[in-house]
Order: C-alpha cells, then sequence, then structure tokens
C-alpha cells in the first residue's frame, strides 16, 4: 500500500521569526490511519495541520524546505482547491472558517463544490445535521450561534465532504462535555469504517486514546516520539515531555514504580478495571497461599 | 461584617431574558469567604448567566443577590464590580486597549480613582499575576494566551474585588499551562483571600482544585456540595450528562474492593491501593 501522506526532511519557517515552526519533519502515514498529534502549545501542532491540507504553503508566507507529499504528489502540485477535496480540516478556532450566510448553506456549499447531484447533496446533508445534532440550528446565520456550536458545524461541513483524509484541530476545544462525547463517537464509528484517514491535534488524552493506532508528540518544531498508541504510553517518561497522560495511565505507571505492578500500562478505563481486578485477584490468592 | 454571614447570598433568583427565555429559576445560594468552587454544567445550563448575575451585570427578574449586604436590585453597578469580578472565558473578548497598562488600569480609572492611586493598584495586580513591567507598554495582542488572560485577570484585581469569576480558564491551554493557571488562582485563594469560583467543563481540573462544587442543568442548581461528595452522586451528574474524572470512575468501578467512590486524584488512588495491599500482604 502506498503512505497516503508522506513528509520528508520538512522544515517550515514563518517570517519574522528565528527558530522554523517545524524542523526536519519525517512521518509517513497510511491510508485508514488513526492519529493522534500531540505536545504542549507552540510545538507546531497545528502548523503541521497546515501543511497537510496546503494552506502552507499556499496562504501562507515563510521558507520551505522538504517535501510535504499527499496521495503521492507534491501539495504545491495541486491546482487551486482540489487538495482540499481530499484533505479536510477543521480549524481550533472555528470563526476563521466560516464563509456562507446560514449554517445549511455553510454545509452545502462544499457539496456543491464536489459536483454532488441534489439527492446526494441531500442524503449527506441529512446524516450529517443528525450526526452532529445541527437540526435547530441550519437556518441560523454564523454570529448568531456560539462557539461550539460553530465548532460543530464545522465538523459537519468537513464530514459532508468525506474527504479521504481528515485533519482535525482541537475540535472539540469549545464544546462541553455532551457535545464533545457525541463527537468522539462519531469519530470512533468513522474509525470503525477505516474508509478515512485521520489525524487529530486533541489536548485530551483521555478521549483521543481509546480512538488512535498511532499517538505522534511534537516538541519544538520536531517529532520527539512517533510509536503505536499502546507502545507509547508504556515510557514511564512520557511525563518529562510535556505529556500529561490519562489518570488511569499514570496510576499504573505510580504503581510500577512501587514495584507493586509488573505487566503493561493499559491505556483505556475498561482495561484498567480489568488489569486492577486481576492484580487484587492475584494479591488475594497469594496471600491464602501463604495462609495455607 | 460577620465572619459567618456568607459574602453572597443568591435567594429565590429567578432571570428571564428579554425575549422571554428563561435561564434561571429557583437559585438559591451561600458563598463564603475564601471559598474555591467550581461551576460545571452543559452550555446553556445557566452558569454564565448566574456569574453575571452575581456581579450585577444583570438584575434578578425576581428574587435577590446581596453581596456583602448591597442587593444587586438597587445598588450602583460600579459597587458590585468592585465585589465580585468577572474574567471572561476568552480573554480577547475581554481585551480591549493597546497596551497592558492601559488594560488595566482601565477599571480603577473608571471608577474616578485619582491617577496615584491608579498606579498603586496597576502594580500590584500585575505583580499578583506574575505579569513583568516588560510588559506593560505591549499590545495584549502580541501576547500569548496565557499572558493576555494574565492581563485579563489582572486588570479584574485592579478592582480589588473579593470574589473573582473566572470562565473556563483552561480551555486551550496545554497540560502545563492549565496546571499553571490554576496554581496561581490557588495562590489568589490562598495568599491575598480571594474566593474563587471557575466555570469549566474539565472536570479533572475541578477534582484538583475545587473544594466545592455547584452542578447546573436547565437553570437550576443540580447538586451543591463538597468536590468528592458531588461527584459520588454519579446519577444526579448524568442527569446533567457529566461524568466525574477518569480516576473517580475508576475508583468507584472498583468500589468493592476498598476504593472510595470519591476519589479526586491519582495519588489518592495509588495511597488506597497501597492500603489494599497491605491488607493482603500482611492478613497472613
Amino acid at each position: 500500500m502506498e503512505p497516503i501522506i508522506e513528509i520528508v526532511n520538512y522544515t517550515w519557517k514563518y517570517p519574522d521569526t528565528e527558530k522554523p515552526a517545524l524542523d526536519g519533519i519525517d512521518l509517513t502515514i497510511m491510508p485508514g490511519e488513526f492519529v493522534g498529534v500531540i505536545g504542549p502549545n507552540g510545538a507546531g501542532k497545528t502548523t503541521l495541520a497546515l501543511s497537510m491540507n496546503g494552506l502552507i504553503p499556499g496562504q501562507y508566507h515563510g521558507i520551505k524546505l522538504g517535501e510535504v507529499k499527499v496521495l503521492g504528489k507534491e501539495v504545491e502540485e495541486y491546482a487551486k482547491g482540489e487538495l482540499q477535496r481530499h484533505v479536510g480540516m477543521v480549524f481550533s478556532d472555528p470563526e476563521a472558517q466560516f464563509t456562507a450566510m446560514t449554517v445549511e448553506d455553510e454545509l452545502v456549499f462544499g457539496l456543491e463544490n464536489l459536483g454532488l447531484t441534489r439527492s446526494e447533496i441531500k442524503e449527506r446533508l441529512e446524516w450529517v445535521v443528525e450526526l452532529t445534532n445541527l437540526e435547530r440550528l441550519l437556518n441560523k446565520p454564523p454570529y448568531e450561534i456560539s462557539g461550539g456550536q460553530k465548532q460543530r458545524v464545522a465538523l459537519a461541513a468537513v464530514l459532508a465532504m468525506m474527504p479521504e483524509v481528515m485533519v482535525l484541530d482541537e475540535p472539540t476545544s469549545m464544546l462541553d462535555p455532551l457535545s464533545r462525547k457525541r463527537i468522539f463517537e462519531v469519530l470512533s464509528q468513522l474509525r470503525r469504517t477505516k474508509k478515512h484517514t485521520i489525524i487529530m491535534i486533541e489536548h485530551s488524552l483521555e478521549n483521543l486514546i481509546p480512538l488512535t493506532d498511532r499517538m505522534i508528540l511534537l516538541s519544538d518544531g520536531k517529532i520527539v516520539s512517533n510509536e503505536n498508541t499502546r507502545i507509547f504510553f508504556q515510557d514511564a517518561a512520557v511525563q518529562e515531555k510535556g505529556v500529561y497522560p490519562s489518570e488511569v495511565i499514570q496510576y499504573f505507571h505510580s504503581l510500577k514504580k512501587q514495584g507493586w505492578y509488573e505487566d503493561e500500562i493499559p491505556i483505556t478505563l475498561e482495561e484498567s478495571v480489568e488489569r486492577q481486578e486481576k492484580l487484587l485477584a492475584a494479591l488475594n490468592s497469594a496471600s491464602h497461599q501463604r495462609g495455607v | 461584617m460577620n465572619i459567618n454571614e456568607p459574602f453572597i447570598k443568591v435567594i429565590h433568583l429567578k432571570y428571564a431574558y428579554p425575549d422571554g427565555t428563561l435561564a434561571l429559576s429557583e437559585i438559591n445560594l451561600e458563598i463564603y469567604d475564601g471559598e474555591f468552587i467550581a461551576l460545571i454544567g452543559q452550555n446553556g445550563s445557566g452558569k454564565t448567566t448566574l456569574s453575571k448575575c452575581l456581579n450585577g451585570l444583570l438584575k434578578p427578574t425576581s428574587g435577590d443577590v446581596i453581596v456583602e449586604g448591597f442587593n444587586s436590585k438597587n445598588t450602583p453597578i460600579v459597587q458590585m464590580v468592585n465585589r465580585v469580578g468577572y474574567v471572561f472565558q476568552n480573554p480577547d473578548h475581554q481585551l480591549f486597549n493597546s497596551n497592558c497598562w492601559d488594560e488595566i488600569a482601565y477599571g480603577p480609572r473608571n471608577i474616578l480613582l485619582p491617577e496615584e492611586e491608579v498606579k498603586i493598584r496597576v502594580e500590584e495586580a500585575a505583580a499578583v499575576v506574575g505579569l513583568s513591567p516588560d510588559y506593560f507598554e505591549s499590545h495584549p495582542f502580541f501576547l500569548s494566551k496565557g499572558l493576555r488572560q494574565r492581563v485579563a485577570i489582572a486588570s479584574i484585581l485592579a478592582l480589588r474585588p473579593k470574589v473573582i469569576i473566572v470562565d473556563e480558564p483552561t480551555t486551550g491551554q496545554d497540560s502545563r499551562q492549565s496546571y499553571e493557571i490554576m496554581d496561581f488562582l490557588t495562590r489568589l485563594n490562598r495568599e491575598h483571600g480571594h474566593t474563587i469560583i471557575i466555570i469549566t467543563h474539565d472536570m479533572p481540573i475541578v477534582a484538583r482544585y475545587a473544594r466545592r462544587v455547584i452542578a447546573m442543568a436547565d437553570g437550576k442548581i443540580l447538586a451543591d456540595g463538597e468536590t468528592a461528595e458531588i461527584f459520588k452522586q454519579t446519577s444526579i451528574l448524568e442527569q446533567a450528562s457529566l461524568e466525574p474524572p477518569q480516576i473517580t470512575r475508576f475508583a468507584q468501578r472498583l468500589g468493592h474492593h476498598g476504593f472510595d467512590p470519591g476519589t479526586l486524584t491519582v495519588e489518592q488512588a495509588v495511597d488506597q491501593f497501597r492500603q489494599i495491599r497491605e491488607r493482603f500482604v500482611t492478613r497472613s
């Protein structure tokens, strides 16, 4: 299988900054992968996202070195607007994204651009509207809806286009727990179909971990770690690299450090409860054996 | 003022927006000096509206909000915001001056303090938030979000309100920045005697920092009490589609082994395991 994204020795420097925002990045992503991108603010996560859909270098000034290939082709070689059909992007700041006068127009606009028939458009619109719970907002102009609602519209607009690649830059940062949960459920469904390649920047590792095949840790413009998610969190040192793993992972690392636990670090709540049950059962039978 | 008197008293508060939408109903609340409170609930549950009633930006449709003896109904807003400050969720919605000094000085100047007093207030507030004088001439727009938030908090502190409400202090911040902001609010609470109210969706932050939680749904208070007690009431939280932090849910799932359903932090859970383990190891 050919990689869907191939980044080779890529460096990007914005004007008026001393250090490059991304510095010698090598990254290969295969079709159908769900990749998490994490790291402190200022590490270069958003720059990486913008590079993958061609907004960098298209819409930004700066100096580029190396290669960023999507579907085997360098991003600059795509005709204007063509790359965006393959790579959909949701920004962390949804204000930046709105172009139409109503939510419905915003959703339909992209679909018309794809050259879909009216019935196809209607079908997809109904699908995303239900998925993202936007029924009541369809006729509202962008200035009448909240930041969280805009974020849901932005995600719906990208989902409706069903692009091969979706780049999501903190798509739930402005949502409340209920809407956030719904979005993560949608992403989990998409992941199971394996039809899309999804790259997601997200601070909430508790939500991100169960979705991702792979974790990429950026720091100071460099990829510090690029590892299968399960393997990534076995390393107790991730915390020193500025990552705060979800609470159950921290818990099991603490147990390990005390010498109370020796097995693999579980990465989800379900796994953790299971592991803890086993650990207690083992302690119990050991104490009985000693008692005999 | 009697130390046992609440600083803020909310009695049968109801608030309806001009178009008739009912945002708050039957809110009863007492807030005391030195508390650290988290206000939680979905968007639209009334958290921000309640905050704006507490500092007099909104007047009750019926019922009363009494702050240090002043009823918001007939107290000039200046008197209210001197007592209860509100820091916007997005500092950019609050900052509008072209340099940090003027931004922080805006409140004190607005209440017509003499310039010498304004200077004292600005320097004091900047020192508390850790904003170096090097930034006084900077345009807030060019600072990082963390620094802009500090400027926003300083501009509220300059009015020396007893109570500071911070709307979503950790949104858009990474983990380290979130802890920095929360540690800073904790210092305001412990060392400077401010009552802190945070509005947030971040449950691990609530668990770690807030001593009291007020959960809201549909314009009403659903639960109000000590943080651990509130997180134990999972069925009530579920009504508001809220979930305790992951480590709390972990402990609750293992409650039959002796984990405390009111566990708030990883450290607490580790300590509980240590105790459970010791029982096994020393049993024989």
